[in-house]
């Protein structure tokens, strides 16, 4: 199996004369794999045992890297840009920045508490940061490094950041509630009732609805962000951790149902629920909605699903227990 | 292997008191059936091979409520048949000590059980929210390979554990668990008479 490295050095000079031509188709090949490695989609995933990131090569389903962090990474968050990869690790108390296409880690910013659930805001310049323990949430400003926080609830965990960059949901886990943050002011301004234990919190691509994984009642809150309320309940498998979006549907990791639910966005309806690998925690769709990948903790394995058919496309082994908790998919450009 | 009547008297007996202070402290405490728990989530996967058919095997494993075959366990109450997400079975120990666990999955076509471990006593185990995921696969000349995973966190439910509470001693604790369950159970499944109780 060939593997470039977009980090590796320079290859070395070309031969002498007489192999100059098979050199140069040598040089030719090694460039067009050099492209397509740049330009296929990945999958960055958190492998917490591993304490590394498993970057998955989506188009092969292989993982192609893997990058030690430290600290038992948990939270992943990939910029929409795909420029870097923001890693929480809530043992080493830090956030890793990772230059997402060299594969190579920039700067280790820490973070007091339990740092798990991360987001970055649409532009790329902020990264907010969910502290497990610290009851709040972390703004991190890239260019200064500059850091403050807004008081949120009790074991704080999922992040997620709308699309106009205006409004942060942050998932208060043990209070069963999700605070709603002011970016600009980065003050609380909203808590809205969910289901038991939300972890994974997701929003939708018009910034209208969040979604919520409600671990103990085994269900999703959908709540209107404008009304600031819950306006439907899904239930779902057991143990639901983290929800996607993709081609108007609704994917939930079912942890100990070992299967993702899926739903109609609009109706709501449950359309389907798929088997999938053991213990399934890290769930992201691809930007263009086509799949939908999950990451099973127990079995070592992100798995590739069609959010149309609602098929398995693919498995890859990652290393150990994936939790991918947060936007891991880099797109290709 | 039943337990003689007399050992269920004896521990009835001795430990009627325990079990009052535990009746008391299950009125009170809040029911949680996931205690609170922290960021990093730990594995341990251990294997054996049992001188028995898959069918032999799955057929002790999957009878939740009759699991007085593991080790430490006087007898066993249970209910909510063998529904996933209904079956509860509480394990009486020997010692007096009583250990809930929900059954959550029951595939027979694949022969994987999982469970959950309600409620934490880290006196017992120094671990918090232990699921086991048991898987058998055929193995060689009619044998049975039997997987045991257990997913857990450590004792101390956030950052900065003291010593007796941490990542290793969990690890050690449910290493130590998994390997004394897979010898209870090879033991059943082959018919020989368990080792002697710790």
């Amino acid at each position: 199996m060939v593997r470039i490295n977009a980090s590796a050095p320079h290859p070395n000079p070309l031969p002498a004369s007489g192999e100059r031509g098979r050199a140069r188709v040598l040089f030719a090949a090694l460039l067009l794999l050099l492209s397509s490695a740049a330009s296929a989609s990945e999958a960055f995933v958190t492998a917490q045992g591993a304490d590394a990131l498993s970057i998955v090569d989506l188009s092969k389903m292989e993982t192609v890297a893997t990058l030690p962090i430290g600290g038992k990474p948990a939270g992943i968050a990939v910029s929409r840009d795909g420029a870097r990869a923001f890693v929480t690790s809530p043992e080493g108390k830090f956030l890793t920045v990772v230059d997402a296409a060299t594969r190579r880690i920039e700067k280790r910013i820490p973070i007091e508490g339990g740092p798990l659930g991360v987001a970055a805001s649409p532009d790329g310049k902020r990264v907010y940061v969910a502290d497990l323990y610290g009851r709040r949430l972390v703004e991190i400003d890239l260019a200064s490094g500059a850091q403050r926080s807004v008081g949120v609830g009790a074991m704080a965990s999922g992040v997620a950041v709308a699309p106009d960059a205006r409004t942060i949901v942050v998932a208060d886990r043990d209070d069963n509630a999700l605070s709603l943050i002011d970016a600009a002011s980065f003050s609380r301004v909203a808590t809205v009732a969910v289901g038991k234990h939300p972890f994974g919190v997701t929003i939708d691509a018009a910034g209208a609805r969040a979604y919520s994984a409600n671990v103990e009642s085994d269900d999703v809150s959908v709540i209107d962000l404008r009304a600031r309320k819950v306006v439907a309940t899904l239930k779902c498998g057991s143990r639901p951790y983290t929800v996607a979006l993709a081609r108007g549907r609704v994917f939930v990791a079912n942890q100990h149902g070992d299967s993702v639910s899926v739903f109609d966005a609009e109706s709501l309806a449950p359309l389907e629920t798929l088997k999938v690998g053991e213990y399934p925690e890290g769930l992201a769709a691809s930007a263009d909605g086509a799949r939908v990948y999950v990451a099973n903790w127990f079995s070592n394995e992100l798995w590739a699903l069609d959010a149309r058919t609602l098929k398995i496309v693919g498995k890859a082994e990652t290393g150990d227990g994936p939790r991918a908790f947060g936007a891991f998919i880099r797109d290709a450009e | 292997m039943r337990k003689a009547p007399v050992d269920i008297a004896v521990t009835r007996r001795l430990l009627l008191g325990a079990l009052g202070v535990a009746a008391a402290i299950a009125v009170f405490a809040p029911c949680a059936a996931f205690a609170a728990h922290g960021a990093s989530p730990l594995k341990v996967v251990d294997s054996t091979i049992v001188a028995a058919p898959p069918e032999k095997v799955w057929a002790i494993v999957s009878d939740f409520a009759h699991a007085d075959w593991l080790p430490g366990v006087a007898r066993v109450e249970a209910s909510g048949g063998d529904v996933p997400d209904e079956a509860r079975r509480r394990l009486i120990m020997a010692d007096g000590g009583v250990i809930e666990e929900l059954l959550t999955k029951r595939d027979t076509e694949r022969m994987m059980l999982g469970l959950h471990r309600e409620g934490d006593d880290v006196k017992r185990l120094p671990a918090t929210n232990y699921t086991a995921l048991i898987t058998l696969r055929p193995a060689a000349e009619g044998k049975t390979e039997v997987e045991w995973k257990a997913r857990f966190y450590r004792g101390h439910p956030t950052n900065d554990p003291p010593p007796e509470l941490n990542d290793d001693v969990a690890i050690v604790a449910v290493t130590a668990l998994l390997r004394a369950d897979l010898a209870a159970l090879k033991a059943k499944a082959e018919g020989r008479i368990p080792s002697p109780r710790p």
